[in-house]
């Protein structure tokens, strides 16, 4: 570790440890698995600026089979041109929403835009579409039918959609999730 | 966006604090007052559940509250700077306390990676889970929780009475004295068996439990009240046999309700209704740290199958109920009709059984291949109609057209009653015959109080019987694997006749399956008092099951077309199971208290029962234990014991009726904002509306 702590400055890595919810080690393994992805030869890794595009990202082994693994790229991502591309500030905040110590209010919120397709605040019907489609896969058979897809969505909607506008919003789906007793250990990925 | 959802989730916000600073530190402010507020007026639910946020409503705001900002990393940092402008320092014990909390976490981690690493079997399970849907998989899941239950009891039971048995029994001393002389008839026990023995009688042995595996520390006949007594050191094993019988029963007791615990809070969690919760299992039931494509597509599968289950079920409600009412009292009067065909059933079997056990009784004594088959005629009888009845249900069911689950649990229930009962029909007949049928002052019973010329060791017969039993069991289930479903698969794979599609290949039936562990394992632990090792054999025995049944899921059977829920399906096969050890727990208690133990065998051939070892060594105890013993029996602390835990009780009967009330009122406050929502944009919209309008007629006017 002796030669990337050089680049990770010890100021670094307590102010990382003190703004989410990673242990020491945590980053320092985080910043090794990042600079193994990060190619660009012509500049040294920027914690702020160096940014490493999408389809490098997904190829991480955590995430490749995710079915999720665009989603949450560009949750995570602070790129201003919306290419879903993270800078090493991007990837610990996701490592930390996915930790083991993040709070479920942390995780409820970036669970929600990570199913929030369009970006738009509430997972309406084609949010839920998709929601469903990445959790059965759509190979031919495992994929629901198209009654047993609107059947579904109307009965989500029944239990969830509280205030009856056709929607779900943040605060409705985190009441949905604090019913949930394993929603904590199983949004977690661990590197 | 991520300030503003901040914003709406605080719901109330206290504007009195300082107006006049920037965007970030405005944010922050509202945040402290708004958590301080809502604490004030509404009730606090915490959604926090690890032991890190419990430190969080300390009046300095500490460093932690940054990591709970859903904000990107820079953003936090210009937080934390405004922050550290306001708070002076973080007092070196909050950072202790973190640590310490962290280090502990990571333990709890870590303790639970190894332990996952450890838990048998939890690869074939997850494929099993995948590729046959979680009905399935919940079969499995209890087999797996038989054996370690039953490995468990082997190892308790090993550690207090066989082992001391054998290191003592060249040490101690056996109690040899009789009270009176007239009962040298009943000491008179001989099983080694005389002369040459042939080689095939040997198999027989060891099928039937006779002969030279009689006497053996198999059964109760061998082991001896051997009492050590040293000076600093004693042991006695017909004390030791008695309380690990009794713990043992009591261990599996707390093992059933901890896992129905666990099982119902996941039911209660999910609302408590029959149908599941599908915003629950759409929005939280994936696993993000699931590696590898082949997990992912068993998860996905998995997810689909239950998915699947539910909406099936719904769509058979909705069903059922669109029926006229014609059509539902025709219905109606079908069922009651199934149900009483079905009882009759059941009723037959029984008599079936009791005959077969009173034939075998008269014709115990015949040697060779004959005699093994009278022998084992009441269980040849027993799992014929184990086989027979469930079969005819079936087709009682299809005609009844119950929900899916329903009929699951309406067929469990039924093959539950004839599996136990018949059960408790072989132990009933036993019990007459050893006992004289309870008159214990008649005929052959008067000499010993036991018919002694029947059965010298009543105590190793029985043993036998559960034996006898449990091995049937194992060979029954192999046969049919051998001979009735791997040929069906052959026949129906390559003979391609109208008959062989209309049989098709088999499904696994899980509720008769979950039927087979739960008679197995009652039928081990009525046998348990007699035959101490039959828990070590019922854990090879299960073994041998999960791999066999696993071999015919895999390579003969199709996955199933009725798909099959397994979240209720699991606390309810733990309370069938419950069922059988109250039915074994019957046996215990009346084996030990009522009935005089063999004379000629076992550790208690000199009391008037078992339990009376208890009762003698409680004398023996020094004075201030047995006065503290009577006194915690007595009604002096039992009714003050009694009346405080029905005090605790109202107290969280009342405190659940709070917490329910709570959420109804935070339901209704969530739609009424909604509602506020909405005609607040409609608002917005007359208002844009009205706007324009003006605009529209300020400009033509302007125009003209």
């Amino acid at each position: 570790m002796g030669g990337n702590t050089s680049q990770l400055s010890k100021e670094n890595v307590s102010e990382y440890q003190e703004l989410t919810f990673l242990t020491k080690q945590e980053i320092l393994l985080a910043y090794k698995r990042f600079s193994e992805l990060y190619e660009d030869r012509r500049s040294s890794l920027d914690p702020r600026t160096s940014r490493i595009p999408l389809q490098k990202m997904t190829e991480l082994p955590e995430l490749r089979s995710n079915p999720f693994k665009h989603r949450i790229c560009r949750v995570f991502s602070t790129s201003e041109v919306k290419d879903g591309s993270l800078s090493f500030e991007d990837f610990l905040d996701l490592l930390s929403a996915f930790s083991d110590s993040a709070t479920l209010e942390i995780k409820s919120h970036y669970a929600f835009c990570i199913f929030d397709d369009d970006n738009d605040g509430t997972l309406n019907r084609k949010d839920l579409e998709k929601l469903i489609n990445h959790l059965t896969s759509e190979s031919e058979d495992t994929k629901l039918t198209r009654n047993e897809m609107e059947q579904l969505i109307n009965n989500i909607l029944e239990e969830s959609d509280i205030d009856k506008d056709g929607t779900v919003n943040l605060s409705e789906f985190q009441h949905v999730i604090s019913r949930s007793p394993d929603f904590v250990s199983s949004f977690k990925i661990v590197l | 966006m991520a300030m503003e959802i901040q914003r709406q989730d605080s719901g109330v916000w206290d504007d009195s604090e300082d107006n006049g600073s920037p965007g970030d530190r405005q944010s922050l402010r509202l945040r402290r007052v708004s958590s301080q507020v809502t604490q004030k007026n509404y009730p606090q639910f915490s959604w926090s559940v690890t032991p890190t946020e419990t430190d969080r409503e300390g009046p300095r705001g500490s460093q932690r509250d940054i990591r709970t900002l859903p904000m990107p990393m820079a953003l936090k940092r210009a937080v934390r700077q405004v922050q550290q402008m306001q708070v002076p320092v973080v007092s070196r014990m909050d950072s202790w306390k973190r640590k310490k909390t962290k280090v502990l976490l990571k333990l709890k981690d870590d303790a639970m990676e190894i332990l996952s690493f450890f838990t048998l079997w939890n690869k074939s399970l997850q494929m099993i889970g995948g590729n046959f849907g979680g009905g399935v998989q919940s079969y499995f899941l209890f087999l797996r929780f038989l054996v370690i239950l039953n490995f468990i009891s082997f190892l308790l039971i090993a550690g207090f009475v066989l082992i001391p048995s054998i290191v003592f029994s060249s040490v101690g001393t056996s109690f040899l004295v009789l009270n009176s002389t007239g009962l040298e008839n009943c000491t008179k026990y001989d099983p080694n068996p005389q002369g040459l023995v042939a080689f095939y009688k040997y198999l027989l042995d060891v099928v039937s439990g006779t002969g030279f595996m009689e006497y053996s520390y198999l059964f109760y006949g061998y082991y001896n009240n051997t009492v050590v007594e040293d000076s600093d050191f004693s042991y006695n094993i017909p004390l030791a046999y008695v309380f690990t019988a009794v713990f043992y029963f009591a261990f599996c007791l707390i093992c059933i309700i901890a896992r129905m615990g666990t099982a119902a809070r996941v039911a209660v969690a999910t609302g408590g209704s029959t149908v599941s919760n599908y915003s629950i299992t759409v929005f939280t039931a994936w696993n993000y740290g699931c590696l590898g494509d082949t997990a992912t597509t068993l998860q996905q599968k998995n997810l689909h199958y239950q998915l699947q289950v539910d909406l099936e079920e719904e769509r058979i409600k909705k069903q059922a109920a669109a029926l006229t009412s014609k059509e539902k009292v025709v219905l109606y009067s079908v069922r009651v009709l199934m149900g009483f065909l079905a009882l009759g059933l059941i009723i037959a079997a029984f008599y079936c059984i009791f005959l077969a056990t009173n034939f075998s009784q008269q014709k115990s004594g015949t040697s060779g291949i004959q005699g093994l088959i009278w022998d084992y005629l009441p269980s040849i009888v027993i799992t014929a109609a184990n086989f027979m009845v469930p079969l005819l249900c079936d087709q009682i069911a299809v005609i009844e057209r119950y929900a899916p689950s329903t009929t699951v649990i309406v067929a469990l229930l039924r093959a539950v009653f004839l599996r136990l009962v018949s059960l408790g029909v072989l132990l009933f007949t036993l019990w007459s015959q050893i006992t004289c049928d309870g008159d214990t002052n008649t005929g052959d019973c008067k000499l010993c109080q036991y018919n002694h010329n029947l059965y010298p060791c009543w105590e190793t017969r029985i043993g036998q019987e559960m034996y006898k039993l449990t091995l049937f069991d194992l060979l029954t289930n192999i046969a049919v694997l051998l001979l009735v479903e791997f040929p069906r698969r052959i026949v129906v794979d390559h003979w391609s006749s109208k008959l062989a599609r209309w049989v098709g290949r088999q499904e696994f039936e899980v509720p008769l399956n979950v039927l087979g562990l739960v008679y197995g394992q009652t039928v081990v632990w009525t046998g348990a008092l007699f035959c101490p090792l039959l828990p070590a054999i019922n854990t090879i025995k299960f073994i041998i099951l999960f791999y066999c049944k696993k071999a015919t899921l895999f390579h003969n059977c199709r996955p199933a077309q009725k798909t099959f829920r397994s979240t209720t399906s699991s606390f309810f096969f733990l309370m069938v199971l419950l069922f059988g050890w109250s039915l074994a727990t019957l046996v215990l208690i009346y084996s030990l208290s009522e009935i005089q133990p063999s004379l000629g065998c076992g550790p208690f051939s000199f009391f008037p029962s078992m339990w009376s070892v208890v009762a003698n060594t409680f004398y023996k105890l020094p004075t201030v234990t047995r006065e503290f013993l009577f006194f915690i029996g007595s009604q002096a602390f039992s009714i003050p014991l009694f009346v405080l835990s029905c005090v605790v009780m109202c107290y969280f009967a009342a405190l659940f009726s709070v917490h329910g009330k709570n959420v109804a009122l935070l339901r209704a406050q969530l739609k009424l904002e909604g509602r506020d929502k909405q005609f607040l944009v409609k608002q917005i919209v007359e208002l844009s509306r009205r706007l324009q309008t003006l605009h529209h007629s300020a400009g033509e006017e302007e125009s003209i």
